[in-house]
């Protein structure tokens, strides 16, 4: 598998010929400076790094900019600039889409939109058509426009949440860091966002562009005013290609269904569709036994239906169950059991400090910082959560992620990187379980862990003691971050970073 | 110039310690070369084996005609054979007794006239860190090489085929390049006092098995009925902290704390639990990190006190203390704990077993299928096999059941659909359970019509196969894809 680096791609328009395109574009894109911070899941108290980047942006109708999710993520200081003004004006975050790598960004100054005239959506462009692509990428400042032809369409991981999977473009056109956030454009229209690409040792000539289904898809998503996660039918299917399958299901060898294998629990079909379902059309477009569905002549996997929809829609789906034919209808919502899996940028690291030792939630971004020490257990947990349904046991897997040394814990270090089972006698489900549990019990705290590994045990008055000295010598000014706000925002709402 | 005169004398005074040829006599009464022919199984494709090699090892002759090798030396072999040093006089021999956990083998030429005029080498005493001793090579034309060794430690450590550790010592030497060095004695004052299994030329540092395995080994083998090391079948913590101690209350000092016990081991049976102090072994106090004072090594782990030292059958005794009470338990030590699993570790001279259906290979988990995924193979193999291997104990796997799993699909049109499976483990086939491959061989034979259901664990859940397709594909199949047999149970 091809890890698949984003960068940011800042296009500038080097000449599909069209001056009218070129002229638009020159109005309309512009250049995000955004200066970062990133947290530290190792230091989960601290603030973060602080780093600067730099992507592209371009002003669609109604004076709103869009760009990346991975160019403004953590962003703590946003500057736009136009290549016909030479000001920076400073900028906000209005909306962000981490799981479709989207972001909408405001500047309250009119004066910057003058002379802008907004770059109008267009459709999906068709495969070997030429396109262009602006933006700011690497070897120079001014803005910079690269060409090339709609290679392929079909669905791709986006890689800035790391679990997502969309419909997405590939282009032959260079795509650079600095590219990021910029429009690709054919004729006078946008068709796509500049977003990720390979790294040269892997493959040449690999651009790949967000499509304008997945943009208009955002743009209908915030007109309430938020952003919400795209949703998922949440069920696991097969292929219904074997001849002694279909007979055995009860199906005619006429090329059509899939089998449901796996419904997860609390997902849009729980209670609605079961194992050994066959399903046969999807809002009314029959699905082939290999999954696809045909989608303006265009054949694509049935998940696209799926794609374009919002939380609280509905799916009609044509299902053969018992050899009878039913119709059923389910309420699409976002999958929040695969949501660990999910990078975080925004909210900051939830943890609990207790006489040096550091509990955190399992995360994507926990497991990044773990990787080379987590042992098998941890592991094998993450990887099978959402597989297993682990997330209805145990909504949030707790890690004692690290231990601060200190003469308290002198006979604990060795013991990161376990799995919380227990503590005090509770089952600990979820980080919020921690602190109230550490309260309880006697003048010991026993904390248990998963497997055959041996009880962590503290006295409650050394801890006591120990707790600001522990604090000073690490720089801790909070004892824990373990708000339930943590969650919330892990699902997509995006805090004010600015003032304005 | 001083330092190269000094130099010179070292390398004068010490060459003859360190090489000294010794009497043809003495190589002849003791060594022969032993050349090992390999070949192991694929366990990807296990109709088949893999390319064969050779080993060659020089093998300890044995008061009684016997000749001792490590068991990494014969594993998977095809041949054994003998040959003596300063002629090309060779002999086949078998295997008479092989442990792979101990890393020992003993061999038996199968002429018994060949060994004769060989004296044989005894035992010697154990050794402990600082003694010295010589490891002996052979040269080309049947001399032999005597290099001093120096014993570093002799601790529980590492074997190649264990998991849990067994006595060892570390040796520095210094071995020059020779054939036939992949076993070698350690030898003091001419009697065997222990077996190089591994050596590393740049740090000149390697390890041995400590004569009391070989003893053990050999006196087990000597009737002829080989039972192997005990297990006591536990896993336990150190209990050097303070705050642990009193939450378990355990007595003012000494003992370990039993995490895990195996209700079919030596400790299970004798009436040990989980969260009970392990105090003292056959009289020998265990201090709080496990070791118990050794005569001879001094604080040593309480493995050599569980493994090398009993042998299987043995009486053991506990002295244990259960929330705060302390008492005496009395078992006998055994290796079920080891031998009673539903997913063996390693198998060694083991053809694989498998079943083909219709183009769906179905085999018996294995340590050594999983191993096949080479060395990140907890991370590269199906995560459900690593589960189920890794955490046997306590998913409380049923040891008298295999793990049946789909190891790969055959593309067919049989199998249409289902060529991009593997690694999903069987629970059952037409409704009924499935504890081992003939077990599933049985239901798939008696079903001469309809439907082959395959259930697994995981997605998807089920596989549907026309039963008269797989036994009228059988042979079109078998030769499409050159596989002589299509089961091998």
């Amino acid at each position: 598998m091809y890890r698949i680096l984003v960068f940011a791609l800042a296009l500038t328009l080097v000449g599909c010929g069209r001056d009218g395109q070129l002229r638009e574009a020159r109005r309309n894109v512009v250049m995000v400076e955004v200066t970062s911070q990133t947290w530290d899941y190792r230091l989960p108290w601290n603030p973060g790094t602080v780093s600067s980047a730099r992507g592209a942006g371009f002003v669609i109708s109604g004076k709103r900019i869009l760009t990346n999710a991975h160019v403004i993520s953590g962003a703590r200081y946003i500057t736009v600039q136009r290549e016909a003004d030479p000001r920076k004006y400073p900028a906000h975050v209005k909306f962000v889409a981490h799981d479709c790598d989207l972001a909408m960004i405001e500047v309250e100054e009119p004066g910057f939109f003058k002379g802008t005239t907004a770059l109008p959506l267009g459709d999906i462009p068709e495969l070997e058509s030429v396109v262009s692509v602006y933006g700011f990428p690497i070897g120079g400042d001014r803005l910079s426009v690269t060409r090339g032809v709609v290679s392929r369409i079909d669905y791709n991981s986006y890689t800035h949440s790391g679990r997502e999977s969309h419909l997405a473009i590939q282009i032959d056109a260079a795509i650079n860091p600095g590219n990021s956030g910029g429009p690709v454009m054919q004729e006078d229209k946008v068709v796509g966002v500049a977003f990720q690409g390979f790294r040269g040792d892997v493959a040449q000539n690999v651009g790949y562009m967000i499509p304008t289904p997945v943009i208009r898809r955002f743009l209908k998503d915030v007109e309430d005013g938020r952003y919400d996660h795209y949703v998922d039918i949440a069920i696991r299917w097969m292929t219904l290609e074997n001849p002694a399958m279909r007979k055995y299901l009860g199906r005619p060898n006429d090329g059509r269904g899939v089998v449901v294998t796996d419904i997860f629990s609390e997902g849009s079909s729980d209670g609605i569709l079961r194992k050994g379902d066959v399903l046969l059309s999807i809002d009314g477009h029959p699905i082939e036994s290999d999954g696809s569905v045909r989608l303006q002549g265009q054949p694509v996997q049935l998940e696209e239906i799926v794609e374009r929809k919002f939380a609280g829609d509905p799916v009609e789906l044509e299902v053969w169950r018992d050899k009878k034919m039913e119709r059923v209808t389910l309420k699409l919502r976002p999958a929040e059991m695969f949501s660990m899996y999910e990078i975080l940028y925004e909210p900051p690291p939830r943890y609990v400090l207790y006489g040096g030792l550091v509990f955190q939630p399992l995360t994507a971004n926990l497991m990044a910082v773990l990787s080379g020490s987590a042992d098998l257990r941890l592991r094998q947990t993450y990887t099978l959560f959402g597989q297993d349904q682990l997330y209805r046991e145990t909504p949030e897997p707790v890690v004692l992620s690290f231990i601060l040394p200190d003469p308290l814990n002198v006979y604990l270090r060795g013991m990161a990187g376990q799995l919380v089972r227990e503590i005090n006698g509770r089952r600990i489900r979820a980080l919020s379980d921690v602190e109230p549990a550490l309260r309880a019990g006697g003048e010991r705290s026993v904390i248990r862990f998963e497997g055959d590994q041996r009880p962590a045990v503290l006295k409650k008055s050394e801890v006591d003691l120990a707790m600001p000295r522990i604090m000073t010598q690490y720089g801790i000014s909070e004892t824990s971050r373990s708000d339930s706000d943590g969650r919330r925002l892990a699902k997509g709402t995006y805090p004010r970073t600015e003032s304005k | 110039m001083k330092r190269l005169i000094q130099l010179l004398v070292i390398l004068l005074v010490a060459l003859p310690w360190s090489a000294w040829p010794s009497t043809p006599n003495e190589s002849r009464g003791s060594l022969v070369r032993v050349r090992a022919s390999i070949q192991p199984y694929d366990q990807f494709r296990p109709w088949q084996k893999k390319s064969p090699f050779g080993l060659s090892g020089t093998g300890v002759v044995l008061s009684r005609g016997r000749v001792l090798v490590t068991a990494s030396l014969v594993a998977n072999r095809t041949e054994v054979g003998l040959e003596k040093p300063g002629s090309a006089e060779k002999c086949a021999a078998e295997v008479e007794a092989i442990d792979y956990e101990a890393n020992l083998a003993l061999l038996k030429p199968t002429d018994d006239q060949f060994l004769k005029g060989f004296s044989g080498v005894s035992l010697g005493t154990s050794l402990k860190a600082g003694d010295t001793a010589e490891v002996w090579q052979l040269e080309r034309n049947g001399e032999m090489l005597r290099n001093q060794a120096e014993i570093l430690s002799a601790g529980v450590g590492r074997y190649p085929s264990d998991e849990a550790g067994f006595l060892v010592y570390g040796v520095r030497v210094s071995l020059p390049k020779r054939d036939d060095s992949y076993t070698l004695p350690l030898m003091r004052n001419g009697q065997l006092s222990g077996m190089l299994m591994a050596y590393d030329r740049d740090s000149q540092e390697g390890t041995a098995i400590p004569v009391p395995m070989i003893e053990h080994f050999l006196k087990d083998s000597s009737d002829g009925k080989y039972e192997g090391f005990p297990t006591l079948g536990v896993s336990w913590s150190p209990l050097r902290d303070p705050n642990l101690r009193e939450e378990v209350k355990a007595p003012s000092d000494g003992g370990i704390l039993l995490m895990r016990v195996n209700p079919i081991g030596t400790a299970g049976r004798a009436g040990l639990k989980e969260g009970d102090v392990l105090l003292t072994v056959d009289g020998f106090r265990l201090d709080e990190d496990g070791n118990y004072r050794d005569p001879l090594y001094g604080p040593t782990s309480i493995g050599n006190l569980v493994r090398t030292r009993p042998y299987v059958g043995a009486i053991a005794k506990f002295r244990i203390s259960r929330n705060g009470d302390e008492m005496e338990l009395t078992g006998n030590y055994d290796r079920r704990a080891r031998d009673e699993v539903a997913i063996p570790t390693l198998q060694f001279d083991l053809a694989p077993r498998y079943l083909i259906l219709g183009g769906l290979v179905f085999q018996e988990l294995s340590g050594a299928y999983l191993q096949e995924w080479g060395e990140k193979w907890p991370e590269r193999a199906p995560q459900r096999l690593v589960q189920l291997f890794s955490f046997q104990q306590e998913m409380k796997l049923d040891p008298k059941k295999k793990i049946v799993f789909l190891s790969q699909v055959l593309p067919s049109a049989t199998t249409a659909g289902y060529q991009h499976l593997s690694g999903l483990v069987l629970s059952g086939c037409n409704g009924t359970t499935v504890g081992s491959l003939e077990e599933l061989a049985s239901i798939a034979d008696s079903t001469t019509s309809g439907d082959l259901v395959f259930e697994f664990m995981d997605d998807p859940k089920k596989l549907v196969l026309d039963a008269a397709e797989v036994k009228s594909g059988g042979d079109k199949l078998g030769k499409a894809y050159g596989i002589p047999a299509l089961r091998k149970l």
